[in-house]
């Protein structure tokens, strides 16, 4: 197990210094296409933090429990992971439905867009397979450090979205000339805000 | 044999998944920082849209509707596999410089998107050329814009170890357009052509209208 302080470097390098949306451009279909409003952004936002914790707990343990002592982990996990999202937030949405109705008004519609977007699979993915998260932390991780990870990326994805939300509202009012209005101006935003994001990289030297 | 040339030019041009229903964006923007990377990522998508729709085509008849989704996911998740596989054997740089893009071809847009929109309701013949067609237009798209940023971010463009085309001392590349935020903007400005080029286009065309109206 390691250190309180090595947790937070992992929480604060998923989160900040890897972005997933502004510095890996994992999800990004998202991020354009529902950052016109800030309403949806926080229900999108609430439902990929909700669903990513769950999600990367159970691929965790189907991974560690029952592909790795069969060995077939190497070759059957990216079926294995997109089933178990998929079943999982079919599970989720069910019992929000049934159990939780105000819950279910907030995030409802997003759960179903959920299992294709790609930000959970790249976070189970990565979880299990450290090699492919571009930090110096190349060992596996136990639950608990998966599941710090887990949310420091999803926290990320909020962070990002609404903050590019608030941007788009702005946006609308500010004088940009004719030929950039709309979706490419959306574009040069993000390569803005995603300039910000890098100088948070040498900040931590990760 | 002319539908099926048909059907593979709607996916180079008016069809193309990329220019004009803008899907799969996300890992064009990320990997199209290299040229090699890029052709074959797109190479990889190629393949596995051509399988996927092959299989999904010859069993069509026996997907029921109500869970065509899962069915369509594992069909396409073991192609994936398939290419993780070979890539890791045989291109281990490139496959560490593509790193979890691989296993993300699963969640592809264009993949689902062409499973459901036409190997589901069409022939295996048809499917294979829809298939070709459409990974034939993310592949050149992908690579140009890749080649493009090598080029003017880098200098030179290498491909498998060999240098193509190095750009002479005196340019000085400006490593924006390698980093992410160049992307972005590259993209954005792209966006902002092909949009103006859609309305000059609209207009032309409403002239013309207008003028053959009065004519009339």
């Amino acid at each position: 197990m390691s250190s309180l302080s090595q947790l937070m470097l992992l929480f604060v390098g998923a989160a900040l210094v890897n972005n997933i949306l502004l510095t890996r451009f994992i999800a990004l279909c998202s991020f354009f296409g529902i950052s016109n409003d800030m309403h949806t952004s926080i229900g999108m936002s609430l439902a990929v933090i909700f669903v990513m914790m769950m999600a990367s707990t159970a691929t965790w343990l189907f991974y560690y429990f029952l592909l790795k002592p069969l060995g077939v982990g190497e070759f059957l996990y990216i079926p294995a992971f997109i089933l178990v999202i998929a079943a999982l937030v079919q599970f989720v949405e069910m019992y929000l439905r049934k159990y939780s109705p105000a819950l279910y008004r907030a995030m409802g519609i997003f759960l179903p867009l959920i299992t294709t977007n790609c930000a959970v699979l790249a976070a189970a993915t990565e979880a299990v397979k450290p090699g492919f998260f571009k930090m110096n932390m190349v060992y596996d991780f136990t639950l608990g450090e998966n599941l710090i990870y887990t949310l420091g990326v999803a926290c990320g994805y909020g962070f990002a979205l609404l903050s590019f939300t608030a941007m788009r509202e702005r946006l609308d009012l500010a004088p940009v000339p004719e030929w950039l209005k709309g979706t490419p101006m959306a574009f040069i935003t993000a390569g803005l805000l995603s300039l910000g994001y890098m100088g948070l990289g040498s900040l931590f030297g990760l | 044999m002319k539908q099926w040339m048909k059907v593979l030019k709607n996916g180079l041009s008016f069809e193309n998944p990329l220019t004009v229903l803008m899907i799969g964006l996300c890992s064009v923007l990320a990997v199209s920082s290299r040229a090699e990377g890029s052709f074959f990522m797109g190479v990889a998508v190629m393949f596995v849209l051509v399988m996927s729709n092959v299989i999904i085509a010859a069993i069509r008849h026996l997907i029921p509707e109500e869970v065509r989704i899962p069915i369509f996911i594992v069909i396409i998740a073991s192609f994936v596999t398939i290419v993780d596989l070979v890539m890791k054997a045989y291109l281990p740089s490139v496959y560490s410089f593509l790193g979890v893009w691989i296993p993300l071809i699963v969640v592809n847009c264009i993949v689902l998107g062409r499973a459901e929109a036409f190997a589901y309701h069409n022939r295996v013949w048809l499917s294979v050329a829809d298939g070709i067609g459409m990974g034939l237009g993310y592949t050149i798209i992908i690579t140009a814009l890749a080649a493009f940023r090598e080029l003017f971010g880098g200098g030179q463009i290498v491909f498998l170890k060999m240098t193509l085309v190095t750009l002479p001392a005196f340019y000085r590349p400006p490593n924006i357009l390698l980093l992410f935020p160049g992307a972005f903007m590259l993209f954005g400005l792209i966006v902002a052509g092909s949009q103006a080029l859609n309305r000059r286009m609209a207009a032309k065309q409403a002239a013309a209208h207008a003028s053959v109206k009065e004519a009339m």
